[in-house]
C-alpha cells in the first residue's frame, strides 16, 4: 500500500492510506445511523407532514412547542455538563492523582450512579423532596415538619441535581482513563523545575486531557437534553417542558410529524454545540500521552486535606447511590407506596400469584416473563457491547490516526449523533427502516437482531467517546515502527493499539452493557411481547401502579449492573494503576 | 411459464377463499365450537390497555385449559403506535385488541385495516346496537372529578366545573397532562363540544352571562382558565389517584381521573369519591372496545377470548368480567345487573363522548392546550 500511494499523484488518492478504512467505518454508520435518520427526515416531508414546520417553527404554537422547550433543554445540558465535568473531574483527580483514602472506594462508587437508571433517581428524589404541591404523599423531609418549597420540590433545580448525581460519573470514567495515561515525564520534569501541584494541575494535567473533558462535557451534554424520564416526572408538575418530553408527548398523542421535527431539531441544535466542541480540541494537534517509556508519577499529597477532601467526595458518592438504592429497595417491599418503611413484605420478590393481590401478578421470581426477559436483556448486553466496541475501535482508531480530512470528521459527527436522538425517536425510526422487509432480506420487526442493530447504532457514541480519548493517547510513532517493520494494519491493531488502549476500550463496553441493560427509552417502541427486556417489564409495572415490581425489577437491574462493573473492574485490575497502590 | 403463473394463481385464489370462508365460519361459531380449534392453536396474545388483563389471564386459562393466554398490559396510545409499526413490518404480534381511545382507534386502526370488528354471536342480542358498532364496546370507562371523601366527608367541596377556576382552588387541582394521555384530550374535547351546557353552567354559578374574551367559545374559556389558576399535571392517573386520594389530607385537591380506581381506596390508602353532582357535568363517559388483529394467527382462540371478556351466562357475568365488574365501569351487556356500589349510569351525569365528532377537532384542542403551558 505505502507502494502504491508513492508511485504516482493519480492513484494516491485512492490509496491513501486510511481510505479504505474511512470507507468502511462510513458505511457501517450510514447503515447504522444515517439511513434510519434520514427515514425520519423524509417522513416528515411528506405532503401531509409538512406543515408540521411551521407549526413548530413560526406558528402561534411555536413559543410552547419549540422555543421554551429550547431553553430549558439548553439550560440543562449546559449546567449539566458543566456540574459534570467539575464533579466528575474532582472524583477523577482524587483518586488517579492524589493519596485521598479509601482511593479504590470513591473509584468503584463513582461509577454506580450511571447503572441507576434516571427515573430511579428522580422517583428517590421525589420521595425525599416531594412537597404538597401536588397534594397527596409527601416527602420524607415534608413530612419530617420541613417546608419544601416549589423551587427544591419541582422543575429546573431538582432536574439539574438528579441529572448531573446520574451523569457524572460518565464524566468520571473519561476523565479517570485520561488522567491515569498522563506521562510522569511531564509531571516529574515540571516538579524537578520547581512546580507546586496547583501549576502542575493547571500548566500540564488539564491541557494534555482536554480532549477528555471535551469528551466528557459533551456525552453530558447530550446525555442530559435527550433525557426524558428526570425532567418528565420533576418538571411536568410545574408544566416545565424541554424539547424531549415535548417530543415525547406529541409521539403518544399521534402527532407524530410535529415530534419528529422537534427530534430534528434536538438533533441539529445539539449537533451544533457539539461541533464547536470538536473544534476545540481538534485546533491542538497532539495529546498524545503514552509514549515508548515513561511510567506512573507520584501522587499529589493532600496533607491536611485528605480527610476533608474524602468526606466531600463521599457525601456525593452516598447521595447519588445509596440513598436512590435504599430507597427502591424499600419501596419493592413496602405494600403501600404511603409507608415506605413498615409492613414490610416479600410478596412481590417470592410470593406465588394470588387474585386479591395486585391483579394477581406473581412475584418476579415466578413470573415466567421476568425470568425470560432476564435472559433476553443479558444477551443483549453482551451482544451489543461486543458489537458496539468492534464498530467503536474502528471509528475511534480512524478519526484518531487520520485526522485530516472531511471523512474524519464526519465519522466523528455522525459517531455523535444518536445521542442527540432521544432514545424513542431513535426506535421509532428504526422501526420504520428496519420494520418492512428490504429486497430479499425479511423484515426484523420483534427479533433480537433488530434490538442488537438499533442498539448497537444507538450506543456507538459511547464506544467512540471513550475509545477516541484513550486512542488519542496512544502515540502514533509506537505504531509507525511497526508499520516500518512490515506489520499490517490488523496486525497494528490487536498487537498495538488495542492492548494500550484496552482499558478505554473496555470501560466503553461496560458502559454499553450497563446503558442497555438499563436503558428504557431505545427499546420501549422496539420490545414485543416475544422479545421482552426488563426495564421495558419495570416502565410497564411503574405506569400501572404497579411500583413494587418496578423497583424490584429496577434492583436486579442495579444487582446485574453493578456485578458486571465489578467483575470488569476485577478482570482489569492489571490495567488499572489508579487503582493500585 | 404461463401455465405454472395461472395455476399459482389458482392455487393462491383457492387459498385466499378458503381462508375468507374459513374467518367468516368462525365468526359464526359457538365458543363450544371454537373451543377445539382453539384449543388445537394453543396460545393467543392479548394487548390489553389495563393491568386488569392479568386477572383475566389466570380465569381465561382456568377455564379453557390447554390455551395459553399471553396478555401484555401496554397503554391504548402506546398499542396505537405499536399495531401502526407492526403493520408496517407485515407481522402480526397480537391476537385480540382490548382498547380505549377511541377517535384515534377508528380513524388509524380500524379505517385502515389493521384490526377487525368481531361481536360473538352468544351475546350480539344482548349488546345495545351503539355498542356493537364500529367495534364492540365491553364496558364504558371514565375520566371524571373526583375528590377526598375522608377531606370533604359531606360531599364534593364544589358544585360546578366553574369552581375549579376559582381563586381558592389555585394549584389544587390535578390532572394528567392532555398532550400525554389520550383519555384527557377527548376529556378536553368533549368540555368544548359541550359549550351551550358550560356557558350556561358560568351563568348559573356566576350570575352573569360569560364574557369570552379571546376564547372561541364557552369550552375554551374554560379550558384557559383552568390553566390560568395553576393548574397542576401530572404523568399517569395514578399520580392523580395519589394527590386527591390519599388518606390524612387536611384540604385534598380535586382531580380528573378514573371513576373505577375508587375500588383500589382500601389496598392503597386512598378516599377517593366521584364528584358526581358538578353542572354540567365532572366528566366524560367513553368505550373500551375489543377487536381482532385484520389477520389474527389464533383466530379461533382470538374469538374465543373476546366471547370470554363478554362475560359467561351468570347474574354478573363470572371470572371473564369479574375484573371489570367494579363501581366506577359499566358494562355494556344489558343482562347484567349494574355494579350495586356506584353511582347507576343513567343517575351518572357525565357526558358520553362521540368518538367520531371527538375526532373532527381533537387536534385542534391539543393545540389550544399547548398554547397555554
Amino acid at each position: 500500500m505505502a507502494d502504491a500511494a508513492i508511485s504516482g499523484p493519480g492513484r494516491r488518492v485512492f490509496f491513501r492510506q486510511g481510505t479504505l478504512l474511512k470507507a468502511t467505518v462510513l458505511l457501517l454508520l450510514a447503515l447504522l445511523i444515517v439511513l434510519p435518520l434520514l427515514r425520519t427526515v423524509l417522513f416528515t416531508l411528506q405532503p401531509d407532514t409538512v406543515k408540521a414546520w411551521p407549526d413548530v417553527l413560526t406558528g402561534r404554537l411555536s413559543t410552547n412547542l419549540f422555543y421554551k422547550p429550547l431553553g430549558n433543554t439548553l439550560t440543562i445540558g449546559v449546567v449539566v455538563a458543566v456540574g459534570c465535568v467539575l464533579l466528575g473531574g474532582f472524583l477523577a483527580w482524587l483518586v488517579v492523582m492524589t493519596n485521598v483514602p479509601f482511593r479504590k472506594t470513591i473509584g468503584v462508587m463513582a461509577t454506580l450512579p450511571f447503572m441507576i437508571p434516571s427515573f430511579a433517581a428522580a422517583l428517590a428524589w421525589g420521595s425525599l423532596f416531594r412537597n404538597d404541591r401536588v397534594g397527596g404523599q409527601v416527602g420524607w423531609l415534608q413530612g419530617m415538619g420541613l417546608d419544601i418549597p416549589d423551587w427544591l420540590a419541582w422543575g429546573m433545580v431538582p432536574t439539574l441535581i438528579v441529572l448531573i448525581l446520574h451523569y457524572f460519573s460518565l464524566a468520571f470514567t473519561v476523565i479517570a482513563a485520561a488522567l491515569a495515561t498522563v506521562n510522569s515525564d511531564m509531571v516529574e520534569a515540571a516538579q524537578i523545575a520547581g512546580a507546586k501541584g496547583r501549576r502542575i494541575l493547571i500548566g500540564i494535567v488539564l491541557p494534555v486531557t482536554t480532549p477528555a473533558l471535551v469528551a466528557a462535557a459533551s456525552l453530558c451534554f447530550a446525555g442530559a437534553v435527550s433525557n426524558f424520564a428526570t425532567p418528565a416526572l420533576l418538571g411536568l408538575p410545574v408544566r416545565m417542558q424541554t424539547l424531549s418530553t415535548r417530543l415525547f408527548g406529541m409521539i403518544e398523542v399521534g402527532q407524530v410529524g410535529r415530534g419528529y421535527v422537534i427530534g430534528i431539531l434536538l438533533v441539529l441544535i445539539s449537533g451544533a454545540f457539539l461541533w464547536a466542541g470538536n473544534r476545540i480540541v481538534s485546533g491542538r494537534r497532539s495529546y498524545a500521552t503514552i509514549t515508548g517509556k515513561g511510567g506512573r508519577a507520584k501522587r499529589f499529597d493532600l496533607r491536611g486535606a485528605r480527610w476533608p477532601l474524602f468526606a466531600v467526595a463521599m457525601t456525593f458518592l452516598l447521595v447519588s447511590t445509596v440513598v436512590p438504592a435504599v430507597v427502591l429497595t424499600a419501596s419493592s417491599l413496602a405494600p403501600s407506596s404511603a409507608s415506605l418503611f413498615s409492613n414490610w413484605t416479600l410478596h412481590y420478590w417470592l410470593g406465588e400469584s394470588d387474585p386479591s393481590f395486585a391483579q394477581g401478578i406473581p412475584g418476579i421470581v415466578y413470573n415466567e416473563d421476568i425470568v425470560r426477559a432476564v435472559t433476553v436483556t443479558l444477551c443483549l448486553g453482551l451482544a451489543v457491547a461486543v458489537t458496539g466496541m468492534i464498530v467503536g475501535l474502528l471509528a475511534s482508531y480512524t478519526t484518531a490516526r487520520y485526522r485530516e480530512g472531511w471523512a474524519s470528521a464526519a465519522i466523528t459527527q455522525i459517531s455523535f449523533l444518536p445521542l442527540l436522538v432521544p432514545g424513542i425517536a431513535f426506535g421509532a425510526a428504526y422501526i420504520a427502516y428496519l420494520g418492512a422487509p428490504i429486497g430479499p432480506f425479511p423484515a426484523l420487526y420483534g427479533t433480537f437482531a433488530l434490538l442488537v442493530i438499533a442498539a448497537t447504532g444507538y450506543l456507538l457514541p459511547f464506544s467512540v467517546q471513550t475509545g477516541r480519548a484513550v486512542i488519542q493517547q496512544v502515540s502514533g510513532e509506537l505504531e509507525e515502527s511497526a508499520r516500518i517493520t512490515g506489520a499490517g494494519f490488523v496486525r497494528r491493531l490487536g498487537a498495538i493499539t488495542v492492548p494500550l488502549a484496552i482499558r478505554g476500550l473496555t470501560a466503553g463496553g461496560i458502559l454499553i452493557f450497563v446503558k442497555i441493560v438499563r436503558d428504557l427509552s431505545l427499546v420501549v417502541l422496539l420490545f414485543t411481547p416475544t422479545m421482552p427486556v426488563l426495564s421495558v417489564l419495570a416502565y410497564r409495572y411503574a405506569s400501572e401502579g404497579f411500583g413494587q415490581f418496578a423497583n424490584a425489577i429496577t434492583v436486579v437491574i442495579l444487582f446485574v449492573s453493578v456485578a458486571a462493573t465489578l467483575l470488569a473492574n476485577r478482570l482489569q485490575r492489571k490495567s488499572q494503576p489508579w487503582l493500585q497502590n | 411459464m404461463k401455465v405454472l403463473a395461472a395455476t399459482r394463481l389458482g392455487a393462491i385464489g383457492i387459498l385466499v377463499s378458503t381462508t375468507a370462508l374459513a374467518e367468516g365460519h368462525l365468526n359464526e361459531m359457538s365458543p363450544t365450537d371454537l373451543l377445539p380449534l382453539a384449543q388445537a392453536e394453543g396460545t393467543v396474545t392479548v394487548y390489553s390497555f389495563t393491568s386488569r388483563i392479568g386477572k383475566v389471564e389466570a380465569a381465561f386459562e382456568a377455564a379453557y385449559p390447554g390455551i395459553d393466554l399471553q396478555g401484555f398490559d401496554i397503554s391504548s396510545t402506546e398499542q396505537i403506535a405499536r399495531l401502526k409499526a407492526e403493520a408496517q413490518a407485515g407481522v402480526t404480534n397480537a391476537d385480540v385488541i382490548y382498547i380505549s381511545d377511541t377517535p384515534v382507534v377508528l380513524t388509524e386502526l380500524l379505517e385502515t385495516g389493521i384490526i377487525a370488528p368481531y361481536l360473538p354471536p352468544r351475546v350480539a342480542d344482548r349488546v345495545a346496537s351503539e355498542f356493537q358498532a364500529p367495534l364492540l364496546a365491553q364496558r364504558l370507562s371514565t375520566k371524571v372529578l373526583m375528590y377526598n371523601e375522608e377531606s370533604y366527608p359531606d360531599g364534593a367541596p364544589v358544585d360546578s366545573l366553574w369552581d375549579l377556576t376559582r381563586e381558592e382552588w389555585a394549584g389544587k387541582v390535578v390532572m394528567v397532562d392532555p398532550l400525554q394521555r389520550g383519555d384527557y384530550l377527548d376529556l378536553m374535547t368533549e368540555i368544548v363540544l359541550r359549550s351551550d351546557e358550560m356557558a350556561a353552567a358560568y351563568e348559573a354559578e356566576f350570575g352573569a352571562a360569560i364574557e369570552l374574551g379571546d376564547a372561541a367559545n364557552a369550552g375554551e374559556r374554560f379550558i384557559m382558565d383552568l390553566f390560568a389558576n395553576d393548574l397542576i399535571l401530572v404523568g399517569s392517573t395514578d399520580d392523580v389517584n395519589a394527590a386527591v386520594g390519599a388518606l390524612g389530607q387536611e384540604a385534598a385537591p380535586l382531580g380528573f381521573t378514573s371513576y373505577s380506581d375508587r375500588r383500589d381506596n382500601e389496598d392503597e390508602g386512598w378516599a377517593l369519591q366521584v364528584a358526581n353532582d358538578v353542572a354540567p357535568a365532572p366528566g366524560i363517559v367513553f368505550p373500551a372496545v375489543l377487536a381482532l388483529a385484520a389477520k389474527p394467527n389464533n383466530p379461533a382462540a382470538a374469538r374465543l377470548v373476546v366471547d370470554f371478556l363478554m362475560g359467561d351466562e351468570s347474574e354478573t357475568g363470572g371470572p371473564g368480567l369479574a375484573p371489570f365488574y367494579v363501581a366506577g365501569d359499566y358494562v355494556t351487556r344489558s343482562d347484567i345487573a349494574p355494579h350495586p356500589d356506584a353511582v347507576p349510569l343513567d343517575e351518572f351525569t357525565a357526558w358520553r363522548i362521540a368518538p367520531a365528532k371527538t375526532a373532527t377537532i381533537r387536534a385542534e384542542i391539543g393545540d389550544l392546550i399547548l398554547t397555554l403551558q
